[in-house]
């Protein structure tokens, strides 16, 4: 079991996580677009989603979202719904193409990290609290897509050392250059 | 390349569930969640620090690039401001000693009598959903949930999470919030504020014969308070222990010290102070080009009339929170057509009562626009709050436990 841990994904998941909790409760509240707080945390569970496939994601995504839960204050489980929603999204996309391009990649993150922005509040509907729906949610969403894309060609090589995955070397097969 | 399979549904499925029996567990309130809560907190905080310690100099080059202008806007402002402020200072203090003899002469309750304890602000909600700030004190210092907290200009939240070294504030401004308020009427009280002393006995025109400048600033006695112990502006200098806003004290938040002594006046030491003010207004400094007669007299002749406002209590709604960039605002009021319509520029403040979290008497703001609904929802008051909750540095937790409770 101790090996298994160790090989797995968490024992690096989980200091890179405190490394980006730090940050994002340091310099993401400070520097604001817009107003709006980029949500690298969850960009971080959207990229290992892209990376490694919606279940992986969604693993990376429940464990940051617990320690963002944990450490916010926020009902124990309702961010770890939302990044794990995010990673399982930003796999289900990565399917689509097979090698993606690093710009595929950046808009299959910025689109799991909108998803789980968007279930924020969905589950807040669902956890009693009223109104939760900001007249500013699509400038939030927005914002925080656009940054998760900016960020993904940095986190998604950091969501692929994490979950030990090495990037496939693809090989064009001899001949098949284009003609012209 | 991920490959989607049945197995890995599952996966997704089990955590979305295991999601979900927490938030159940942590709604009901777990003591375990809690004790890991509060440990995480602990974990978590060295990193942090190390963190905002290294990202510092990042944060500052961002604020100097994008905020240079509006500090420097908001510099012009302040000076405006404060120059206005000076100028009623005297009229305000004379006001409050007045205020303050009447409520003991009434027994009426005072926030006065309500112990406080003075908090850093030292993070804010990560998120961008939540209007919540952390506070460096906990239970250790007594604050418990539900308790009000304030700084100078008025009320700012309430404590909804507790640990023992840290707490965690609501903001008025968030969507979950609503406390009980009353709306009073100020526009007397505006009118009864003299903005600006007018010398009496010789006309401006004739000072201007006289072909002299003066400039009057009207200054009162330098109150000097406690301090708060432990605690540090960023520029190294000590951060004054105030007093709840609209406390009857001075008006730098204090009880009235006595400038030379040091130790708070008497009754009769205030009566002393009143009479004095309001024979000798307190015009201590002048710069006179040519010191002649004409300006001595104007001097000397400059006087300060106060008069206490009549406050109208109008209605009693609830204040209510509505997110970031948006004013809270106030429901369940009705026009009271024998007292008088509500109206922007009406104040307000918490409005108290035997379970009401929030003591009565805290200022909260003032009516910024009325929204007229149709049949008998009654109108909606925008209200902008006196605090200017993007700013905190440091707060006041109010430690004031409803009626309801203190039997318990």
């Amino acid at each position: 079991m101790f090996a298994s841990f160790v090989q797995g994904p968490l024992v690096r998941v989980i200091p890179l996580g405190l490394i980006l909790l730090a940050l994002q409760r340091t310099l993401f509240v400070e520097i604001q677009v817009g107003g709006v707080i980029i949500q690298i945390m969850m960009a971080m569970a959207a990229a290992a989603g892209v990376a490694g496939g919606s279940e992986r994601g969604a693993v990376v995504g429940f464990t940051l979202g617990l320690m963002f839960d944990l450490a916010e204050g926020t009902p124990l489980g309702s961010t770890a719904t939302a990044m794990t929603i995010a990673g399982a999204v930003g796999g289900l996309l990565a399917l689509i193409a097979a090698d993606p391009h690093w710009w595929l990649e950046a808009i299959f993150t910025a689109l799991g990290t909108a998803a789980g922005v968007a279930m924020i509040p969905l589950l807040r509907a669902f956890i009693g609290e009223s109104e939760p729906f900001q007249r500013e949610l699509g400038v939030v969403l927005a914002v925080v897509a656009a940054a998760a894309a900016l960020m993904s060609p940095l986190l998604v090589p950091l969501a692929r050392w994490c979950l030990r995955i090495r990037r496939p070397e693809w090989k064009q097969p001899v001949g098949s250059e284009p003609t012209s | 390349m991920a490959i989607y399979s049945v197995g890995r549904k599952r996966v997704i499925l089990a955590l979305l569930l295991t999601t979900a029996l927490l938030l159940t567990l942590d709604l009901r309130g777990n003591p375990i969640i809690d004790a890991a809560r509060e440990g995480f907190t602990q974990v978590m905080r060295p990193v942090q620090t190390a963190t905002g310690v290294v990202t510092n100099p990042i944060e500052r080059v961002w604020h100097g690039i994008i905020n240079y202008d509006n500090v420097e806007q908001e510099n012009i402002a302040l000076q405006e401001q404060v120059d206005r402020l000076i100028g009623t200072q005297a009229a305000a203090e004379a006001a409050v000693i007045e205020g303050k003899e009447l409520q003991a002469l009434y027994s009426l309750p005072s926030l006065s009598g309500i112990d406080t304890e003075v908090a850093r602000v030292v993070g804010r909600a990560a998120n961008n959903f939540d209007q919540v700030i952390e506070i460096n004190k906990g239970s250790s210092s007594g604050i418990e949930v539900g308790m009000a907290v304030v700084n100078q200009a008025g009320l700012v939240g309430k404590v909804t999470q507790v640990t023992r070294t840290s707490a965690r504030v609501m903001l008025v401004t968030d969507l979950r919030y609503s406390v009980a308020v009353k709306v009073t009427s100020s526009a007397d009280a505006d009118a009864d504020v003299p903005t600006n002393t007018s010398p009496s006995g010789l006309s401006e025109s004739e000072i201007a014969a006289a072909g002299t400048t003066t400039t009057t600033s009207t200054t009162v006695p330098s109150l000097t308070g406690p301090i708060v112990p432990g605690l540090t502006l960023p520029d190294g200098s000590p951060v004054p222990d105030t007093t709840l806003p609209g406390t009857a004290v001075g008006p730098d938040g204090q009880p009235v010290i006595d400038p030379i002594t040091g130790r708070p006046l008497t009754a009769e030491q205030i009566t002393a102070l009143l009479d004095a003010l309001a024979n000798a207004p307190s015009t201590t400094a002048a710069e006179t080009t040519t010191a002649d007669d004409a300006t001595l007299a104007a001097e000397s002749a400059t006087t300060t009339t106060t008069t206490l406002a009549e406050i109208i209590e109008k209605e009693y709604g609830a204040l209510e929170g509505r997110g970031r960039r948006r004013l809270p605002q106030i429901k369940f009021v009705q026009d009271s057509p024998s007292l008088s319509e509500l109206v922007p520029g009406d104040l307000v403040e918490t409005a108290g009562g035997s379970e009401s979290l929030a003591p009565t008497g805290i200022p909260v703001g003032r009516v910024l626009n009325r929204a007229d609904r149709p049949g008998s929802g009654g109108p909606l008051l925008d209200v902008e709050l006196y605090a200017d909750l993007a700013r905190l540095n440091f707060v006041r937790v109010v430690l004031y436990k409803p009626l309801s409770e203190v039997d318990q």
